[in-house]
């Protein structure tokens, strides 16, 4: 696979931090050549013209909402295209969403279950794919191969049988019934055993010299030269839980454990649809993870690249 | 970062050699402990909850009456197989699927390629085709059911405004599934659009060095270096979408709760609406497991494609 | 920009929360398996929007400020199977809100299945609410085994509104300004058509299509008012099919001016003055009286056949079940509920008609108009048949209006009807899961 892979960061080779487009200019003396544009001007022009209008039109949606949630209710409601609302912006929308109180409820429950979700799934994920890549306990390889093959699994198929668990379990309707069921991501153990297996063995067979036991090879030398792969897992699981839906939505009724997605999109308003305040709850409840990608692009691009394509 | 690292090379080497204080029997009981705490969330969470599901589609399970069911054989498959509303819903799931897929692919491609140019302003792009994909549903749910509204909604005011009926984007049969389809390319095509960024630029060098200095002009270099170069990628993308296709639940609940008239119902909801709507959790877990099988068979057939062309 | 210093800091600020984010929820998520216990509020599950929802908060807010320490914590879900399903799985897990409404049609696949608990009447007698002033069609409706797990707010029929200024001009009001009684359906066709000639427009509209409830509410008022066969208790459906081809065949005639109407349209047909009639939910009764004003009438849908009927339901207060109700809570509920429902006179201005018959005999509400006009309705009450599957939201009740609506653009209405009876007997041959 020729696809970019985070090596680890052994120790003495320093790791490139130059732009790709600098190192390109560098070799190609200055000359503005690109390897898939050539020389001319007009194929510039062209893609930029074409990167700009593809932009426009990924992101009209977007600020449309945001457009809609600074209108009066009146206004939001109006029908057209109209940018500039008649009676003018207005931040009223968003003052009666913080009246309200649903709103920060189910974003603290977002971030709680997102959060338990991320640092037990790094936690046992890496673990055990530590276990399979460095240890020769019995019956791992049948083990490795169960959990491989589990990656064809759909979560989806399970809601039934998982609800009828947690009804038994009697967890329906708490963080547990939520997070518990979210953990298991196997494809995230294939990915950290693949990365595992690439760290050189003589680091950690000199910690073992100087009498480090195994839990402490793991915690204080696997574990620092793992940083890169660990945050891009981190990262991948983060987002998919934080905009996980179906499963919150089923093990979850009562208003007060649901999370953004699920609580804004079945929790109603008594006075009925109105477009003005559901779209500013929808910008608040989307502003964390934009700000966040807005401040940590490169890493979150990196680890949507080493993770998106299940380590393969 | 360009260099290709060989991690897999590396471990190759390495596993053949175990590391020197690995003695069999307090290694053994070392892996165990590292590997327990996913080894519990792996049985109860998906082993065991598989189990479950299995054993209740050969039940009358119920959401209702406290979980009393009984043994009834084979009848549910029998049902499953018999019952027009899932072969319906399933078509409808496949049809989104291919609906999704093709410009799922090609779009983002299209993305990748243009923004790989390496075009001043990088991290504005990769910012308006990614953003979407960090949006929760209910809000890709709320911009989308604004611009959607047949008679005050924004789309349907710009094709007035063009000299175009409006169309019944959510209403009309015809028209449903591929507005859902449009919702989720948007939605979606951002993640996509990295994994091809990433694989473009993994691409040597000195390739693009070799053609160019063999006179090849951009054309040229895109048909003969880029485009197969992304080959591999392509089909992984493409197998990793329709999977994600095939399962949609999410947009298609909140647009159009299936309608109208069933045309836009996935298998998923007929699932949902059958365990939970009408209690028949014994049922629900039947169709689940004949879709589980559906799928199973995509993935092999798409696994056996793709293996054939990568020799 | 110094990019490497600013990456730097990135990163450093990156592990650093994620050192302290994975130490405080490795710590912290295992505490957190039990469910955040919410404070003393009634735990309050409505599907009111709109006008319906501004009113049940006033009136809510009301009680809360006449019963000192009550405090309610109102829930809106999407009305309709997104309600109904939510409910169901949250009284099957055992920690469902303390209250909700219900459509009394939807009780038979509620109680039964052990999804709601029974009310304690004789507490809610204690707190001013008596069996005996509750409409008696609901209270016994509201039973299942002898124990009442239902508490009727109120019941919204089918009903018929007019202009009563195109109506006089026809003919069509009896001195004191209601309608004249028909005769026969073919009478009342004849009687339309009087309608026709003298409004010069439409005739009675009634908005259906696209719709999952409003051709079978249509449907089964004129069914009711047959008295004929149409039971769903056995084996397969017992249906006198003859008489509901004819009754099929009637309503297209009865619509024939609104083939493809949906409700919307409809209700602007009649707003607009396009229409002087039309058959609808008392529930868009607001749209109308600010379009028409003091033209507005309304009356009990009209008999066209032997006995009156029209189709109804009740907005209902339930119990869902909870494994560890809280003696005390459950007392607070029952206050709260004996409340609400003697607020029915509050209720009633937003169309319905409220259970509660103190409030419907009283004469402040013989004041409201027209609402006291259809109040009759609440004494012809067609409820949906008492089985699991049907009720309002149902599945049932959106098949029937797909065997139905193809008749409006006129499909054979034999052919409707066998597609009702077959689609009755395949949700009569599925195991009843209650």
């Amino acid at each position: 696979m020729t696809t970019q892979t985070l090596s680890p960061r052994t120790p003495g080779k320093p790791r490139s931090t130059m732009p790709r487009e600098v190192v390109r200019r560098r070799r190609y003396g200055g000359h503005a050549w690109h390897p898939t544009l050539g020389t001319g001007l007009l194929p510039r022009v062209l893609t930029l013209l074409a990167l700009a209008l593809m932009a426009v039109v990924w992101l009209v949606p977007f600020g449309w909402g945001v457009d809609t949630s600074f209108k009066s209710e009146v206004d939001a409601s109006a029908s057209g295209a109209d940018w500039i609302p008649k009676a003018g912006f207005t931040l009223d929308a968003y003052r009666t969403i913080f009246g309200q109180g649903n709103l920060p409820v189910w974003a603290l429950n977002s971030i709680v279950i997102a959060v338990c979700v991320t640092a037990l799934t790094v936690a046992v994920s890496a673990m055990a794919a530590y276990a399979f890549s460095r240890t020769l306990f019995r019956g791992r390889r049948v083990l490795f191969a169960l959990i491989v093959a589990s990656i064809m699994v759909p979560p989806q198929i399970l809601i039934v049988p998982l609800f009828r668990q947690m009804l038994a379990m009697n967890l329906v309707d708490t963080y547990a019934a939520v997070i518990l069921p979210q953990v298991v991501a196997p494809a995230m153990v294939f990915i950290l055993k693949k990365f595992f297996d690439g760290i050189p063995r003589e680091l950690e067979e000199a910690a073992r010299i100087d009498g480090a036991g195994s839990f402490r090879v793991f915690w204080s030398v696997v574990m620092p030269l793992s940083r890169p792969i660990l945050a891009a897992v981190a990262i991948f699981v983060f987002i998919n839980t934080w905009n996980n839906f179906l499963w919150p939505f089923i093990s979850t009724s009562d208003p007060q454990l649901m999370t953004l997605p699920v609580g804004l999109s079945t929790v109603k308003d008594s006075t009925g649809l109105q477009n003005a305040q559901q779209s500013a709850a929808s910008i608040l409840g989307s502003l964390p993870l934009l700000i966040i990608f807005m401040l940590f692009q490169r890493q979150i691009v990196k680890s949507v690249a080493t993770t998106g394509l299940g380590g393969q | 970062m360009a260099s290709v690292s060989t991690p897999a090379r590396q471990a190759a080497a390495g596993s053949r050699r175990p590391a020197a204080t690995d003695r069999p029997r307090s290694a053994g009981r070392t892996g165990w402990l590292f590997a327990t705490p996913f080894l519990v969330f792996f049985t109860l969470f998906l082993v065991v909850p598989l189990g479950i599901g299995l054993w209740m589609s050969f039940t009358d399970s119920s959401l209702t009456g406290h979980g009393d069911s009984t043994f009834v054989g084979l009848d549910n498959y029998t049902e499953a197989f018999g019952d027009s509303q899932v072969w319906e819903t399933l078509g409808n799931t496949v049809w989104f699927t291919v609906l999704s897929t093709v410009p799922l692919v090609i779009i983002s491609l299209v993305m990748a390629l243009l923004v790989y140019t390496g075009m001043p302003g990088q991290w504005l792009w990769r910012l308006s085709f990614f953003a979407s994909h960090l949006l929760p549903v209910a809000v890709v749910f709320q911009i989308w059911n604004m611009l959607y509204q047949p008679d005050r909604g924004m789309l349907n005011a710009v094709l007035k405004a063009v000299g175009i009926d409006g169309i019944g984007w959510l209403t009309d049969e015809k028209y449903a599934m591929w507005s859902i389809a449009l919702v989720t390319l948007w939605w979606t095509v951002g993640f996509n659009f990295l994994l091809y960024l990433a694989a473009l630029q993994a691409i040597p060098d000195h390739l693009y060095e070799a053609a160019a200095l063999d006179g090849a002009g951009a054309w040229r270099r895109l048909w003969s270096i880029t485009l197969p170069q992304l080959r591999r990628t392509t089909a992984l993308i493409a197998v990793l979408q329709v999977m994600a296709s095939l399962k949609v639940f999410d947009q298609i609940y909140l647009l159009t709760k299936g309608g109208p008239n069933g045309s836009t119902r996935p298998i998923l909801e007929y699932i949902y609406d059958t365990g939970f709507t009408n209690y028949r959790l014994g049922y629900a877990s039947a169709v689940s497991y004949v879709f589980f099988g559906v799928i199973i068979i995509l993935s092999l057939a798409q696994l056996k494609i793709f293996s054939r062309r990568e020799d | 920009m110094s990019g490497l210093s600013r990456r730097g800091l990135l990163r450093g600020a990156v592990y650093g929360a994620g050192a302290a984010v994975t130490a405080s929820a490795l710590s912290g998520c295992g505490s957190l398996a039990g469910s955040v216990a919410s404070a003393d509020d009634i735990q309050y599950w409505t599907l009111f929007t709109g006008p319906d929802g501004a009113l049940m908060k006033t009136i809510t807010r009301g009680v809360e400020k006449r019963v000192p320490g009550l405090k309610v914590k109102t829930t809106v879900l999407d009305w309709g199977p997104p309600y109904y399903t939510k409910l169901a799985m949250a009284s099957a897990g055992g920690r469902a809100p303390d209250v909700a409404i219900m459509h009394l049609t939807r009780l038979a696949g509620y109680a039964p299945g052990g999804l709601l608990d029974p009310w304690d009447t004789d507490l809610l007698a204690e707190f001013g609410l008596k069996q005996e002033d509750l409409n008696p069609t609901l209270v016994k409706r509201s039973r299942y085994q002898g124990a009442p797990y239902a508490i009727p707010l109120d019941t919204h029929p089918f009903v018929v509104f007019f202009d009563r200024d195109v109506l006089q001009k026809a003919d069509l009001l009896t001195t004191e300004g209601q309608l004249i009684p028909f005769e026969s359906p073919r009478h009342a066709l004849e009687l339309m058509d009087r309608l026709r000639r003298s409004g010069g427009k439409l005739g009675p509209v009634f908005g259906h299509t696209n719709d999952a409830a409003m051709s079978w509410r249509m449907f089964w008022t004129l069914f009711s008012q047959t008295g004929a066969t149409f039971d769903l208790t056995g084996e397969r459906a017992e249906i006198d099919e003859d008489t509901a081809v004819e009754v099929v065949r009637f309503m297209a005639e009865l619509a024939r001016d609104s083939r493809t109407m949906d409700v919307q349209t409809a209700i602007a047909a009649f707003a607009n003055g396009k229409s002087p009639m039309i058959f609808s939910g008392e529930w868009d009764m607001a749209t109308y009286k600010s379009a028409l004003k003091g033209r507005l009438g309304g009356s009990p849908f009209p008999t066209f056949y032997d006995h009156p009927a029209g189709a109804s339901d009740s907005h209902a207060l339930v119990l869902p079940h909870q494994d560890n109700p809280d003696p005390e809570r459950r007392r607070r509920t029952h206050q709260f509920v004996a409340e609400l429902v003697r607020s029915g006179l509050t209720w009633a201005t937003a169309g319905h008609i409220p259970a509660y018959t103190p409030a419907v005999s009283s004469a402040a509400y013989a004041k409201l108009s027209p609402q006291s006009e259809y109040a009759g309705a609440a004494k012809q009450l067609a409820l949906d048949p008492p089985v699991w599957f049907a009720g309002s939201g149902s599945d049932f009740q959106t098949r029937m209006c797909q065997a139905l609506d193809p008749v409006f653009g006129g499909s054979s209405p034999a052919s409707a009807v066998r597609t009702m009876v077959s689609q009755i007997n395949t949700l009569m041959a599925q195991p009843n899961p209650a």
